[in-house]
């Protein structure tokens, strides 16, 4: 109907006939090169399956850089693992102690004392003989060994902060610092103190 | 047939290749998953269901709330939140001083901006979020700073994001979170908000019964049917039931009458309350909000 469809060259009798020929090397190198930018970006952009890993995050470097290192909440949750695993053995993991082993931290006053230096000072020499708390004379079958000296001032710091704002108890913060300090103070006593040695001491 | 092999072959392995890719590699990927663990703390994740919420999510199931509530949130990035929370001994003065001696530091560059604009509004109040960067190396040396300086500060990871702006959650859903949902309904269509964690946003077990009961009660035009049919109307007996709706008087049935749940409401209510993503997992990390115990 139109002369689109007419050959627009000088009739020819020939059919036209498909022949083989190379892929043009150009073609070649554009593909490999477009392969090889797709799977940089695929493999960039958490191509790889890891179950651990959602977006926006893209690697497990990344994941790790970015757990909360800090924080109240941090130090807390440190404080109460290294209670649960070293001292809520005697003084039990709610703080209400145990009779003939140890006394209760739960609203004592040892521990929430204004001073910090006695209650810092008692798992770092260690404590003999009877002791006084709530206003209970109580003795006990052992002593407590110095089970603090061995703690980091980290970890000590983040245990007695523990004890002081769980079970109801409301006292202030320890820092490291504050027990590195302390620690420094009191040496390496060969005896563990008794409960009048204590009241000696600074507050 | 002519090429019947083919066809059976072209069919084999199209059907096969779906099933391959649909079914048998997502559970090679996390059909082992197991409990995960809530960060700093030795409670695993998620918490098992009660019977009775369990049995909800075959109420949800069945009224196909999944056709217009989702159960994911998205989130589209993270950032880091500098907050200072305490001085030490020096003063507002000596901290502006101190920020301002910072800026020359490369890894502040990107933030020299925002910290400008924190000393100048800034009047000494505390704590005070002075930092909020997507820029994670600046906010820990930001914080190292500080702590060297013998100044208080806390770094707070918060996830961001359009559902997380809407509260609809706190952080992205992951797998962990739909370990006990048999079938998992994540919905694809978001005609109400999403549920990923409505036991949180409205823990009250009434108001979702009033809200299953007459959405417009407590909703203002909310597009939500009634789910009347999973209460029951019955006269008030010798004394009225300690379940019965607190209904506005719109909404109130006929005098006399009361509004009592059915078990499936109240299981359907369990299953809802049950949905609160709220925990900090290692896949899905933030600093939660500091609750003294």
């Amino acid at each position: 109907m139109s002369e689109e469809n007419q050959p627009s060259s000088a009739p020819s009798n020939t059919e036209p006939v498909a022949t083989r020929s190379t892929v043009p090397m150009w073609i070649v190198v554009v593909t490999l090169v477009l392969l090889f930018l797709g799977f940089r970006y695929f493999d960039g952009h958490s191509g790889w399956f890891d179950a651990r890993i959602y977006a926006p995050y893209t690697s497990a470097e990344q994941l790790d850089a970015y757990q909360p290192r800090s924080g109240a909440a941090a130090e807390l949750a440190q404080g109460k693992k290294v209670f649960d695993t070293v001292c809520g053995i005697c003084h039990g993991v709610d703080g209400m102690g145990k009779p003939g082993t140890a006394p209760p931290l739960a609203g004592s006053e040892w521990v929430i004392a204004g001073g910090i230096h006695r209650l810092t000072e008692i798992p770092l020499a260690g404590l003999n003989g009877p002791i006084k708390v709530k206003g209970q004379p109580m003795t006990f079958a052992s002593g407590m060994v110095p089970i603090g000296a061995a703690l980091s001032d980290a970890d000590l710091a983040a245990v007695l902060t523990y004890i002081r704002s769980s079970w109801g108890n409301k006292a202030g913060e320890i820092t490291a610092d504050d027990v590195k300090t302390i620690r420094a103070a009191l040496g390496a006593p060969s005896q563990p103190m008794t409960s009048e040695q204590l009241m000696k001491m600074p507050e | 047939m002519k090429n019947g092999f083919a066809v059976f072959f072209a069919v084999f392995v199209a059907l096969g290749g779906s099933w391959l890719g649909l079914v048998v590699g997502p559970t090679l990927q996390l059909g082992t998953a197991t409990l995960d663990t809530v960060l700093n703390s030795s409670d695993t994740w998620p918490q098992q269901r009660t019977g009775e919420a369990t049995l909800g999510l075959q109420i949800y199931r069945a009224n196909g709330c999944a056709a217009c509530h989702t159960e994911q949130v998205r989130q589209d990035g993270v950032q880091a939140e500098v907050s200072l929370t305490g001085l030490g001994k020096s003063k507002p003065e000596d901290f502006k001083a101190f920020v301002q001696s910072l800026f020359i530091l490369p890894e502040l560059e990107k933030v020299t901006n925002d910290l400008t604009a924190f000393l100048k509004d800034w009047n000494g109040e505390l704590p005070k979020t002075f930092l909020t960067t997507d820029d994670l190396e600046a906010a820990n040396t930001m914080a190292d700073r500080l702590k060297a300086a013998g100044l208080k500060s806390e770094t707070l990871i918060v996830a961001t994001g359009a559902d997380i702006a809407h509260g609809w959650g706190i952080r992205r859903s992951v797998a962990a979170d739909y370990l006990y949902d048999v079938p998992v309904q994540l919905g694809s269509l978001r005609v109400g908000p999403d549920l990923a964690a409505v036991g949180v946003r409205d823990p009250l077990a009434s108001w979702q019964l009033l809200h299953l009961y007459a959405p417009g009660a407590v909703v203002k035009n909310s597009a939500m049917p009634s789910f009347k049919f999973l209460f029951e109307v019955s006269k008030i007996g010798a004394a009225p039931s300690p379940d019965a709706l607190n209904l506005p008087k719109e909404f109130a049935p006929p005098a006399g009458c009361e509004v009592v749940p059915k078990p499936e409401a109240k299981e359907l209510v369990a299953y809802l309350l049950s949905l609160r993503a709220d925990a900090p997992l290692y896949e899905a990390p933030f600093t939660p909000a500091i609750t003294k115990p």
